[in-house]
């Protein structure tokens, strides 16, 4: 079977691209695709060491990482509704001010 | 295995620079598209690091062709996903993120994580992103979803992230480890099994395993993760309260001579 070293590559990968999407992308609702794209990154790692020590712990801490996920992105799309009503754009640009 | 680490990490150095320049040529930009070596250099990339696993996987059974070929679907859909000018289609190739993801838990022995994975992100995150992206996406293409903001700076930096990685990844076991792991456990099932039935939750049902371990153990954090669902509700309900408060109070500051005459609780 496969070794837990290539699932982590892939998990890596994974968390990486959504690290690269949040940055370079300008629209809200990608870079928050983004963040989600790096929760399954993260998901993959944990499972694939949870399969390493044979423990289910690694699965349950996984399951806590679905609800922070849901947690998120409820509230990140409330606040992006309230942004959007609020310049009418989902630029990121938009909300810039504070960075001078 | 660790005298082989050099090789190794230089392989996928060069691996993830070939796969950084793709993903550079792939960023949407409005100036002058790259969409044709992108493709060949990060379908290249990607191909070679198949083979690489590949090369690391002993002997090739289906488990292992199966993970190829889902980590190659993941990551494809990864890439498009963070690459598509469309927000709608980023949504759409992030569910099959969200799929191949799941299969690789089924080959990890996490069935019942893969099944979950599947109905709160498939089902219901995506739902909400999707009615989100209908909602507020503005019609046509947008300017700014076709020109990606600082494309090198943040490929660099996933670079370097996953060169990182890659220095240290060789250090875990790889399929020489799992082949004798599960030939260990091959011989160990050769032994009467009944006496480590109840020692390892990995054995029979993984469902079963994950209730008891949810409701001995990790009791105290199901409850706070209930409560920090509630609390993302109200959250949730408490913005969209606000925005309309502000939006009348906003309406009614224009008139600059009203500010201050009268005050309306919301």
């Amino acid at each position: 079977m496969t070794g837990v070293g290539e699932y982590v590559v892939v998990g890596a990968i994974l968390f990486a691209l959504g690290l690269v999407g949040f940055l370079s992308r300008r629209n809200l609702i990608v870079m928050f695709l983004s963040t989600e794209l790096m929760f399954q990154g993260v998901v993959v790692n944990v499972v694939a060491f949870s399969r390493l020590h044979e423990h289910v712990d690694g699965q349950a801490f996984a399951l806590f990482l679905l609800a922070i996920a849901a947690v998120e992105a409820g509230l990140a799309l409330g606040l992006l509704v309230l942004l959007y009503r609020i310049r009418g754009t989902l630029d990121a640009d938009a909300w810039s001010t504070m960075s001078g | 295995m660790t005298s082989a680490l050099p090789q190794h990490a230089y392989a996928l150095y060069a691996i993830f620079a070939l796969g950084a320049l793709g993903l550079y040529c792939l960023l949407p930009r409005t100036e002058r598209a790259r969409t044709i070596p992108g493709i060949v250099i990060g379908s290249s990339a990607l191909i070679g690091l198949l083979l690489f696993l590949g090369i690391r996987i002993a002997s090739p059974t289906s488990a292992s062709v199966y993970f190829c070929i889902f980590s190659a679907l993941a990551i494809l859909g990864g890439v498009r996903v963070i690459t598509h000018p469309k927000p709608v289609y980023s949504a759409v190739y992030f569910v099959l993120v969200v799929v191949a993801v799941a299969a690789m838990l089924i080959l990890l022995q996490a069935e019942f994580l893969a099944a979950a994975l599947i109905i709160i992100y498939a089902g219901a995150i995506l739902v909400t992103y999707v009615f989100v992206i209908m909602l507020a996406q503005q019609s046509g293409r947008p300017t700014y979803d076709r020109r990606a903001r600082e494309p090198f700076a943040a490929v660099l930096a996933g670079f370097i992230l996953m060169a990182a990685v890659a220095g240290q990844v060789s250090t875990l076991p790889g399929s020489q480890d799992a082949t004798s792991r599960s030939a260990r456990m091959a011989s160990d099932e050769s032994l009467p099994a009944a006496a480590d039935e109840s020692a390892d939750p990995l054995k029979g049902s993984n469902t079963a395993g994950m209730g008891v371990l949810l409701m001995t153990k990790y009791v105290i954090a199901l409850e706070i993760a209930g409560l920090l669902l509630l609390i993302s509700m109200v959250g949730a309900i408490a913005l969209s309260k606000k925005r309309a408060a502000s939006e009348r109070i906003e309406e009614e500051a224009r008139p600059i001579g009203q500010i201050g005459k009268e005050v309306k609780p919301f």
